[in-house]
């Protein structure tokens, strides 16, 4: 206490005696918002119990890490997110991805494959589209392509699909697993499947309602885990990395997670089942955006959080449930279409973040991603950004080197006050499905947005390139193509596939999935019968709207 | 009293990235401008909808990829129903710059690719509708 007083006393001095130093700002804040003192000392941690607060690796409240031995036990896993063209094409990139050392994979799809449309139906254009974002995986000859001659027995694949197509996309993958000899519960692996994400963040063509796409969601977490059909497959992950793209903060970005997170619990307790029988496989997909300290405070406070949720509300007997895991990926946002080269030293920084905060797995994004999807040459050079840190900073050798940094431990403190303040608004609305319904979460995105782009626009947010060392151009970076012929190839697949299914039992499925969906029964099991029967995205998708109709979006930007 | 700039803004296709063109919109309006923003739409749709609305404007973002295709949908569209001419014509996106003459020669008047600044798209409607938005 002592020492306290003489520190404190001490302070008042130092700050006296610097009075004639100017500072280059009036004021200094984080990304979100939070004042930063001009120094952090010991008085800063006043109020952190080392044992209650901190504690160790493995150990409750795991702010320090999920696992006791963290980076000195096995690395991150090395997971990057590609696709496109058609299967065969990201079958070769993922191949090359393999023998680059990467250790997981995801798939990005196209946007047909998000709103469940196939490229041979007259809607909207569509055929435009097919392979441009994306690997398109309209059946299941599309994921038979995909994984052709990769172990997916021995690899860990990531299916970034959401609500409205990942029970069909999910089961598909099944079903060549099964095709191969394999059985389902063998396989390792993640689906995005999240509802925010369709619905705050990448709005697609003829969304369900949000209460239906819950409902979508929560049926592949009752399968896959809670009916033990998949049981080390992750059959959701809170992707609160696409929220925060939007342009919201660090707060709202774990806010709205953990609101997110518990709307599918309520629902899963609803349908009357445990806590314990699903919550260990819920999983995260989180952001790493330009405030370094911030970002590695918000997954030391994300981790405490979760934590407490558990403990307080749930109270599951499996230890595993209270370690809240997730993947990272570097801020596609903080990009710029200038000097793309730059591109290269955001990211190593942000994966640095992403390291320091203990992810367990992460995604670097490519140099030439604000322009097109990235080449060969730009996703080498992102993997081996996460190999350099592995083998060359020696940073991955100890666990939470930043622990016990007076200004880290407060940000860890402040973060999880105001994240769970957050949180809680939520809640108090009456959760995330409410908050969409109403559009506050919506207007909640537009406003970020919008601030970001004034404060971007002013300067008050300097970018490189943009606002602030800003140079002419030489010759702009060659863009990634894909391929022209993409939409021509998948009509023909899925002409051939039509020609050799047998069309009657397709169409008996359909049927006895009308009436699943009128009766709000899970959908998986039938899902699964008819992807395996050739049943194509768009006609699966399509008895979803046709029996609970499409969502008009609360306009209130 | 001078009539406000009208401008009409569609997300065409199936692509969800909605952002930036809602951003767009809403610069336009801060800016003065009348907006009409309409989520997804048809090129037939917004075609119908801009010669009965009698806007000045029709803007509309790409992130698919697939903006060339759309650039020459929408002129099609125009050229059939005799109203080429008739619009500004813009378009915003993810797109590669090798790309932006190929859009002016479908077309396409302003082409605003990533890195633009919203007040760009402001000056470039002021000075190529000859009159200052009124505000």
């Amino acid at each position: 206490m002592e020492e306290m007083e003489e520190i404190r006393r001490g302070l008042e001095e130092w700050r006296e005696a610097k009075k004639g130093w100017p500072e280059r700002r009036e004021e200094f804040r984080t990304d979100a918002g939070i004042p930063v003192k001009d120094l952090y000392t010991p008085l800063d941690m006043e109020g952190i119990d080392y044992l209650g607060d901190i504690g160790f690796p493995g150990q409750p409240p795991y702010t320090r890490g999920v696992y006791p031995t963290m980076y000195r036990g096995r690395y991150w896993t090395i997971r990057m997110f590609s696709g496109h063209g058609t299967p065969e094409e990201t079958n070769d990139r993922w191949r090359l991805l393999y023998e680059e050392g990467e250790t997981g994979f995801s798939a990005a799809v196209d946007s047909l494959t998000f709103s469940g449309v196939d490229p041979d139906q007259e809607v909207h254009g569509a055929a435009h589209e097919v392979g441009k974002e994306g690997v398109p995986l309209y059946s299941i000859r599309g994921v038979e392509a995909l994984v052709e001659n990769l172990p997916i027995d021995r690899m860990s694949v990531a299916l970034v699909v959401e609500p409205m197509t990942s029970a069909a996309v999910t089961s598909m993958y099944f079903n060549v697993a099964k095709e191969r000899g394999l059985r389902k519960e063998q396989l390792a692996g993640t689906t995005q499947n999240d509802i925010l994400t369709m619905t705050i963040g990448y709005i697609p063509w003829g969304s369900l309602k949000p209460a239906d796409l819950l409902k979508l969601a929560c049926d592949l977490i009752e399968y896959c885990t809670a009916m033990g059909e998949a049981p080390r497959w992750n059959p959701i992950n809170f992707t609160t990395y696409n929220y925060r793209e939007g342009g919201i903060d660090a707060v709202q970005e774990i806010g709205m997670g953990l609101a997110n997170a518990v709307a599918h619990i309520e629902e899963l307790l609803r349908r009357g089942w445990k806590i314990d029988d699903f919550v260990h496989r819920l999983a995260f997909h989180l952001s790493a955006h330009r405030d370094f300290f911030e970002e590695i405070a918000k997954y030391r406070a994300a981790r405490k959080l979760w934590y407490r949720l558990m403990k307080e509300r749930y109270k599951p007997e499996n230890p595993d449930a209270y370690r809240f895991r997730f993947h990272v990926q570097t801020a596609g946002s903080s990009l710029t279409a200038q000097q793309p080269m730059v591109n290269i030293i955001r990211t190593a920084y942000q994966a640095l973040e992403a390291v320091l905060g203990g992810t367990q797995s992460l995604h670097t994004n490519s140099y030439d991603e604000a322009i097109c999807l990235p080449s060969e040459e730009s996703v080498r050079l992102a993997v081996r950004t996460q190999e350099l840190i592995q083998e060359e900073t020696g940073v991955a050798n100890v666990v939470d080197p930043l622990a016990g940094s007076y200004y880290v431990e407060a940000l860890t403190r402040e973060l999880e006050e105001r994240i769970w303040d957050y949180f809680m608004r939520i809640e108090e609305m009456g959760g995330v499905v409410e908050a969409l319904n109403t559009g506050w979460l919506f207007n909640e995105m537009s406003k970020a947005f919008n601030k970001r782009r004034r404060d971007q626009e002013c300067g008050a947010e300097r970018v490189i390139g943009v606002n602030c060392y800003v140079m002419e151009e030489e010759e702009p970076t060659p863009p990634f193509r894909t391929n022209p012929r993409a939409a021509e190839i998948e009509k023909e697949r899925l002409r051939a596939l039509r020609a050799e299914r047998d069309n009657r039992r397709v169409a008996a499925l359909l049927d006895r999935l009308r009436g699943v969906c009128e009766r709000r029964e899970n959908v998986l099991p039938v899902v699964s019968e008819l992807t395996a029967a050739g049943a194509t995205l768009g006609e699966i998708t399509g008895v979803y709207r046709e029996v609970w109709g499409i969502w008009q979006l609360p306009f209130v930007a | 009293m001078e009539k406000k700039t009208r401008v009409l803004l569609f997300k065409p296709g199936l692509d969800g990235h909605w952002r930036g063109i809602m951003t767009v919109s809403k610069a336009l309006s801060e800016a003065g401008m009348e907006t009409i923003f309409f989520g997804f739409k048809t090129v037939e749709g917004v075609v119908e909808a801009a010669i009965q609305e009698d806007v000045d404007v029709i803007g509309f973002s790409v992130h698919s990829g697939a903006h060339l295709e759309w650039a020459r949908e929408l002129v099609r569209e125009l050229e059939e129903k005799g109203a080429r001419g008739d619009f500004l014509l813009l378009v915003g996106g993810v797109f590669p710059e090798q790309d932006h003459e190929e859009l002016r020669e479908i077309g396409i008047d302003g082409v605003f690719g990533p890195g633009t600044v919203t007040a760009e798209i402001v000056r470039f409607i002021e000075e190529n509708l000859g009159r200052k938005v009124s505000g």
